[in-house]
């Protein structure tokens, strides 16, 4: 019943929407993270949310607890989170991850070389990307009715 | 003086366009509180309404501000 | 709606293609999350010398509602006392003037400028603003401001669309403002350009009179790097109705001793004292252009801007104001300084001469007329210091000092009659919090 009601509302989605992003597979990231570092491509087969993060994003604060989550819920399923901190001063990250709970990787990229890659168009931005490794979608900002849309398409996603 | 309003406008407009875009990530100092036209809210407040009342010339950055006997 | 057998492969796409129209939300530079910004501060202004003297405590509060929605909520309220000039200069001879009123006067000695003192009055504002996000890129804002004092009143609205371009590089912004204001003055609305009589005379037109003010404002902010903002704002503004100072006189002087002269307005009225209630046009077109920039240096940052003001009264203006924040830890300093040239009203006089602009049967010949130093030529400096200092991440305490130099080019005038410089002290202590 659940994943009717998700096929339709997809379903009706597509008929009602007009969208013009089609990527393919994600660039590469090779970036240090909190304990050693991460390349993206060691994580096809998984489902990737990818998320564009810095200290001074507000909106970025409010979606850390939500990827959390997302992560304990979801972890043992393949979902994997990396959130890319763009903060040009480490020392900033470090304050504002100091208070929240992490259960996910972060890694720094303080030259924004990464972002520039995928083509960020806006803070928090976010991807997820398929077990394929190619992006199926984007999303910009962090608004409380976001939640419902990015759990349904994480679930679909690790569904195929 | 009109001409030379509207060419400042169009100026800008035009180098506008040409600028390089600043990217999303390189916006953090842009976002501080003290980046903003007006920082704080009363500073600019208080200043309004005090040369309003002691000057001719009123407005410029905003409109209908609500007005005052001011004597 | 069907529910077909869907292959994976499609499923693929359709989640490509749905997933994606999961529609972006406002990823704003200066966000703020759902909690009350507070702002409170308390202005006060004196000039000396008895004269104006304004006590200011406000309240400001913001609450972003979600989803890019936003209230912005502010009360005001201005205690003032003090003496004003009432637009008579300062003469060789004593002087007696009436009282707003009607029932009482007041005097200036020989040499003093005129200051009427009967002003003790109570102001309160409120302001609101609601921010509805339209679509991700644009905005409409709606406001209202109201505002009560025992003889002013004062109701507007206004309305702004703001659009975010260029990767929200730029922001346009279209805005416009209707304002309605009743004047109710102690006394009565004057007769303008009629005598001020002795006390029990009155000669009024009314006991209130009203204006309205549209304005429009076009204005657009881009983001020049990543250290530079800059903003230019372009509005017209329409004033129709009374706009006359109700409490303010020119003298009628005496062409050969300049010393105030009623001989020809005592054939108007026998109560005729040698002046005459100012009159001002009842429509005035105000245009603006307006430019700011802020700039981050190493860890100072630079606040400038310009105005230039012009209307069809002959009033025109230039603005600078610099503010530079000088960044110490958690504290900063940061001195102010603003500058202020005004061109005169085309229809402000010093003084009224008998026979060349009021006839032998003390008509004055001109349409409009007013003594009133602020519409004169004149030159305003402000140099200011303030101080903050950041409790925690969203609180701060603050204080400013100010001092104010007002100083008018009376031109070729008596020695002894120039308007006299105005100095005054601003004081403005500050304390915001996130609550």
């Amino acid at each position: 019943m659940k994943h009717t009601i998700t096929y339709i509302l997809l379903t009706f989605v597509l008929f009602t929407q007009n969208c013009f992003a089609e990527y393919d597979q994600a660039p590469e990231i090779n970036l240090p993270s909190i304990d050693g570092s991460v390349q993206l491509s060691d994580f096809k087969g998984k489902v990737v949310y990818l998320d564009f993060w810095a200290s001074w994003c507000d909106p970025c604060r409010a979606s850390f607890p939500w990827m959390s989550e997302m992560k304990k819920k979801y972890g043992s399923q393949g979902l994997e989170i990396i959130a890319i901190n763009l903060d040009k001063e480490r020392k900033l990250a470090d304050t504002f991850l100091k208070d929240m709970d992490i259960n996910f990787i972060v890694a720094f990229d303080p030259s924004g070389e990464s972002a520039e890659r995928f083509e960020l168009r806006g803070m928090p931005g976010s991807y997820l990307i398929g077990k394929d490794g190619s992006i199926q979608a984007t999303h910009l900002g962090f608004r409380d009715k976001d939640k419902k849309k990015l759990e349904s398409a994480v679930e679909i996603l690790l569904k195929l | 003086m009109k001409s030379l309003t509207y060419l400042a406008i169009v100026l800008l407009t035009a180098s506008c366009s040409s600028m390089d875009t600043v990217k999303p990530w390189d916006k953090d100092l842009l976002a501080k509180k003290s980046m903003r036209p007006v920082p704080d809210y009363f500073d600019n407040f208080y200043d309004e309404h005090i040369y309003f009342s002691k000057e001719a010339s009123t407005g410029g950055q905003s409109v209908g501000g609500g007005g005052c006997g001011c004597n | 709606m069907q529910l077909k057998k869907i292959k994976p492969g499609k499923i693929k796409k359709e989640i490509s293609v749905a997933a994606c129209a999961l529609l972006q939300a406002p990823a704003t530079v200066y966000a703020t999350d759902a909690e009350w910004d507070v702002d409170t501060a308390v202005l006060y202004y004196g000039e000396g010398d008895g004269r104006v003297t304004a006590f200011e405590p406000a309240i400001y509060a913001g609450r972003d509602l979600g989803d890019g929605e936003r209230i912005d909520l502010r009360i005001v309220f201005d205690v003032l006392t003090g003496a004003t000039p009432n637009g008579a200069h300062a003469s060789s001879v004593a002087q007696t003037f009436t009282t707003p009123s009607g029932s009482g006067t007041y005097t200036a000695q020989a040499g003093e400028t005129p200051l009427d003192d009967s002003f003790k009055d109570t102001r309160g504002a409120l302001g609101a603003d609601w921010t509805l996000p339209l679509d991700r890129l644009s905005r409409v804002k709606l406001g209202i401001n109201a505002s009560k004092e025992y003889d002013y009143t004062s109701l507007g609205l206004n309305a702004t669309y703001l659009k975010d371009l260029n990767n929200r590089n730029t922001t346009f912004s279209a805005a416009l403002g209707f304002t309605n204001d009743i004047v109710a003055p102690v006394g009565g609305v004057p007769i303008g350009l009629s005598p001020m009589r002795q006390p029990g005379d009155t000669n009024r037109e009314g006991s209130d009179d009203t204006k309205t003010i549209t304005d429009v404002m076009l204005g657009l902010t881009q983001v020049i790097s990543r250290t530079t903002l800059m903003q230019l704002n372009f509005s017209m503004g329409m004033v129709d109705g009374y706009q006359t100072d109700p409490y303010k006189i020119v003298t009628v002087v005496d062409p050969l001793t300049g010393l105030p002269d009623n001989t020809a307005l005592l054939n108007l009225n026998a109560d005729a004292l040698p002046y005459v209630y100012e009159q001002r046009p009842d429509s005035r077109q105000t245009n603006s252009l307006f430019f700011r920039t802020v700039h981050h240096l190493t860890s100072d940052i630079i606040n400038f801007s310009y105005r230039y003001y012009w209307d069809d009264w002959g009033v025109s203006s230039n603005t600078f104001d610099l503010r530079y924040r000088y960044q110490i830890g958690k504290a900063y300093l940061q001195p102010h300084v603003r500058y202020y040239l005004q061109d005169a009203a085309d229809f402000y006089r010093h003084n009224l001469v008998q026979s060349t602009d009021v006839d032998a049967g003390g008509n004055v010949l001109l349409s409009e007329v007013s003594s009133d130093y602020r519409l004169a030529d004149l030159t305003t400096t402000t140099l200011g210091l303030k101080y903050g200092y950041a409790l925690g991440k969203n609180s701060e305490l603050s204080i400013r000092g100010e001092m104010m130099n007002q100083s008018v080019d009376d031109g070729n005038v008596p020695s002894g009659e120039e308007t006299p410089d105005l100095d005054a002290i601003i004081l403005h202590a500050g304390y915001s919090f996130r609550w």
